[in-house]
């Protein structure tokens, strides 16, 4: 019975066919594999953003293996320089690949386009000129792809344009689908719940929508909330659409109305008040249980939670709904009354793990915390106990602190939580020395130290993970033969400090995220705002470099003579086993950056790569966990570029490695087509502007 | 004569092509610059601050530090991303991409001046000239993250 529940769950996608196929199971499963699966070489698919709806991210293929990884060759490169009005250096989409095309959105006005898998050669673009709607998106440039539904017959291309507006295509012709909304298109604006301007609301998506069944699920994302300008903005309420016809089935209200589940969780009548809230990453689903599983965000106020008091569902919580009518079945908070700006920032991986003598239905949340939660995604209860443990108040005048928050007690963080002086650079007893006097001038602390007042000499909580995370949006990858999750995250802290507001044209909120001595900034929703009209005074010149200012050149830069204020690694990837709830390996991912190579204070000493920060999705295969570099270095040939690398994912052994010309900024997947295996990958940054790029091995195509 | 004439002429070309290759090799030369050599004005970084206050640090953070959508423009990642590019280089990447919802629309001069403060920011040494409001200006200065022979 549980390989039957198994394979249901991955049986969504024809990837995952061959990979019950090859792992010798002999479980026949008929499922949407397409003609000719079963051999070796068959051709596969990749039809969800991170290969199925469980988001595993997973491959069985094994062509490409720890033997010929270093032969990879360029198979194509795709420039996506000509969509939109200018070039765009952040490409973060991974394309779906259905019979031998491939999907994504690309360029700065997130065109949609379809590729031929084999050669690269554009079949179709589509595009939609949102002119000033896209403008004030807060949510700009490719996104991270599209979504796929087929009936058998029909097949249909979805995306969410930068105006937050849903497109359904033909697959094969890249023409509307005239029976989907209106003309194709549903203003996503609208039935929402709420009134707000189609042109100037903040409102849009990076994600790819969710499609499940016959229904596509659709979250919601907004400007940052560091300073927030305004106190009630809109609600990230999450929908679910026909596919057919675009009409909207469902809401889930992410913020409760006066009489819904959790709005007793907050105090007073907040919740009337509140904005954000929404889901700006992927999600989960799984057919067979009839959930989706919803990552959910704070609501407003990214740090400070003064007019959200109490516990305030469903923030940063995870919510599982009913596909067909988005009742809510479960939630879980990872954090209580978020100051931290965790949201829920990647999809959950779902899985099915033995424990305790059987096999259970799992999910596992990785986080910007660097916990990993495993949950049993029937009910939402931890495999492993979470126990609430107290932690610290702040000082923050107005704001609620939650006595008590959610720590896991297995798997074991995988990233750096919290700062002590062990934590501190150690490449030299001078630099340990240097960061025990800088960290004088801040509050540091264990994971769930609150953000405080800033002033000088104490200019904020040293948070870490910082604001960007530990793990951010492109999530875990997940192996379902072994039941190990990989996941990359970053150790990249940041100052969280607090400091007054009075000025209701900067933010309606009487605290902001900020340093003493720096004037609160207009977060501007996108568009209209930036440019004349805003200026105001400079602030008081900010101390010359070398000058020490309380700990440092400038309050709030975490860096010791420009190296980071905490150990390597900087990055990493780790392995982790559910079925012991523990951590296999983990390994430093990327090259040492070139500043600290060859940091004079350095010189002489054997630094082991340190890894480095960024936001990464590794993608395992049969034998190998494969994941490109975060950032450029410069190589040994004096040439810039970043490695795309393989580990043996058994042990986190490097198996080989492929020069990329620029980092990796979407996530890796891979397809056989026609006999060869292809890993394609989207990179750029810097001076680099985005290119999709597919390697296979050497020999006729 | 004809043949004579031209083959003067000829030698005169010659002589103008190495004045001006002298030249180029001089500019090269003069212009192999980095910006550990003072390659921006403090009164410059200040503007650059204001502006990067105004036009910026919603993205990327008042402390450079980026946020979920947008990279950190300080410290390790930026140098990383940088090192062995040119300021021309992050000029043109500021100036026809940012910011996000109205790209092109800061002007030469703000983009210098935030570049000015974000080599500031990252520790690089203020000095006499101002960065110029050109790309093609500055295209000879080299961002690298360890200053040279140090």
């Amino acid at each position: 019975m549980t390989g039957i529940s198994r394979r249901r769950l991955l049986a969504s996608t024809a990837s995952t066919f061959v990979l019950s196929g090859l792992a010798g199971s002999g479980r026949a499963i008929a499922a949407t594999a397409p003609a000719g699966n079963g051999a070796p070489h068959a051709d596969t698919e990749w039809r969800h953003y991170a290969a199925d709806q469980a988001n595993t991210r997973y491959s069985p293929l094994d062509q490409i293996n720890a033997a010929n990884f270093n032969d990879l060759e360029v198979a194509w490169t795709f420039k996506t320089d000509a969509l939109g009005a200018r070039k765009e250096y952040q490409f973060e989409a991974t394309p779906l690949l259905i019979k031998g095309r491939l999907f994504t959105t690309a360029g700065s006005r997130r065109d949609c386009i379809a590729l031929d898998a084999a050669t690269g050669e554009l079949l179709w673009m589509h595009r939609l000129d949102e002119g000033e709607r896209a403008l004030n998106s807060p949510r700009q440039l490719s996104g991270h792809g599209v979504s796929y539904w087929t009936d058998g017959t029909k097949e249909r291309i979805l995306y969410v344009t930068i105006g937050y507006q849903l497109v359904s295509l033909d697959a094969a012709t890249g023409q509307i689908d005239p029976e989907f909304g209106v003309n194709g298109v549903v203003d996503l604006k609208r039935d929402f719940d709420q009134e707000i301007d189609p042109v100037h609301s903040d409102v849009g998506l990076h994600a790819t929508p969710l499609v499940v069944k016959d229904v596509v699920v659709i979250g919601a994302a907004h400007t940052a909330g560091d300073v927030p300008e305004i106190r009630q903005n809109v609600r990230g309420y999450i929908r679910g659409f026909d596919i057919k016809t675009g009409r909207r089935k469902w809401i889930f209200h992410t913020i409760p109305l006066k009489g819904e589940f959790g709005y007793d969780t907050w105090l007073g009548d907040d919740a009337d008040k509140a904005g954000n809230g929404g889901a700006w990453a992927q999600m989960s689903a799984d057919e067979e249980l009839g959930m989706v599983y919803i990552p959910v965000e704070l609501p407003t106020g990214d740090e400070t939670g003064i007019y959200r008091r109490g516990n305030a569902l469903f923030g940063e919580s995870l919510v599982a709904v009913d596909i067909e009518t988005g009742l809510r079945k479960w939630h879980y908070q990872m954090v209580h009354h978020g100051l931290w700006d965790r949201d829920i920032p990647c999809a959950p991986i779902l899985c099915d793990i033995p424990h305790n003598g059987r096999i259970v239905k799992a999910l596992a949340q990785p986080t910007k915390q660097a916990y990993l939660y495993v949950l049993d995604r029937t009910n939402g209860k931890p495999i492993w106990p979470i126990v609430e443990r107290k932690v610290e108040a702040g000082d923050v005048p107005g704001e609620w602190y939650s006595p008590t928050q959610p720590v896991p007690s297995k798997p074991p963080a995988y990233d750096q939580q919290g700062v002590a002086i062990d934590d501190l650079i150690d490449f030299t007893p001078a630099l340990r020395a240097e960061a025990v006097e800088f960290v004088k001038n801040y509050k540091i602390g264990p994971l769930f130290t609150p953000p405080v007042i800033s002033k000088p000499g104490r200019w904020g909580t040293i948070s870490a993970p910082g604001v960007q995370g530990g793990t951010n949006w492109p999530g875990g990858s997940y192996d379902p033969e072994t039941h190990i999750v990989y996941v990359y995250s970053k150790t990249q802290p940041s100052v969280m400090g607090i400091i007054p507001n009075t000025d209701m044209n900067v933010s309606e909120f009487a605290y902001v995220h900020g340093i003493s001595g720096m004037q609160p900034r207009k977060m501007p929703r996108m568009g209209a705002e930036s440019g004349g009209g805003d200026f105001r005074p400079p602030p008081p010149p900010p101390p010359r470099p070398g000058q020490k200012a309380g700990g440092g050149a400038f309050p709030g830069f975490l860096t010791i003579q420009g190296l980071p204020l905490l150990k390597p690694p900087y990055g990493r990837i780790t392995a982790i086993d559910l079925t012991k709830g523990d951590i296999a390996w983990q390994v430093a991912h990327g090259e040492t950056p070139d500043n600290i190579r060859n940091h004079p204070a350095l010189k002489g000493l054997k630094i082991p790569r340190t890894g480095r920060p960024g936001n990464l999705g590794p993608l395992t295969t049969k034998t190998l966990v494969i994941c490109g570099e975060a950032g450029f270095y410069t190589n040994e040939y004096g040439v810039r570029g970043a490695m795309l690398r393989a580990y043996d994912k058994a042990t986190g052994e490097e198996k080989g490695a492929v020069y990329m010309p620029a980092p990796q900024s979407g996530s890796p997947m891979t397809y056989m087509l026609k006999g060869k295996q292809y890993i394609v990958v989207a990179i750029g940054g810097g001076n680099y502007s985005a290119e999709l790029v597919a390697y296979r091995l050497p020999g006729k195509a | 004569m004809a043949h004579k004439r031209t083959h003067l002429w000829g030698s005169a070309a010659l002589g103008t092509a190495l004045l001006v290759l002298g030249g180029a090799i001089a500019h090269a030369q003069g212009a192999a610059k980095t910006v550990w050599d003072g390659v921006y004005t403090a009164d410059q970084a200040d503007r650059g601050k204001a502006a990067y206050g105004e036009q910026c640090a919603a993205c990327h953070g008042p402390t450079l530090g980026g946020i979920d959508v947008a990279p950190p423009l300080s410290g390790n990642a930026f140098l990383g991303n940088w090192n062995n590019t040119s300021a021309g280089d992050l000029f043109t990447r500021i100036h026809d991409t940012m910011p996000l919802n109205n790209p092109g629309s800061l002007g030469a001069k703000t983009v210098s001046d935030i570049e000015a403060y974000i080599l500031q920011a990252n520790g690089f040494p203020a000095g006499q000239t101002a960065l110029p409001p050109n790309q093609a200006m500055m295209a000879g200065i080299k961002i690298v993250a360890t200053k040279p022979g140090s």
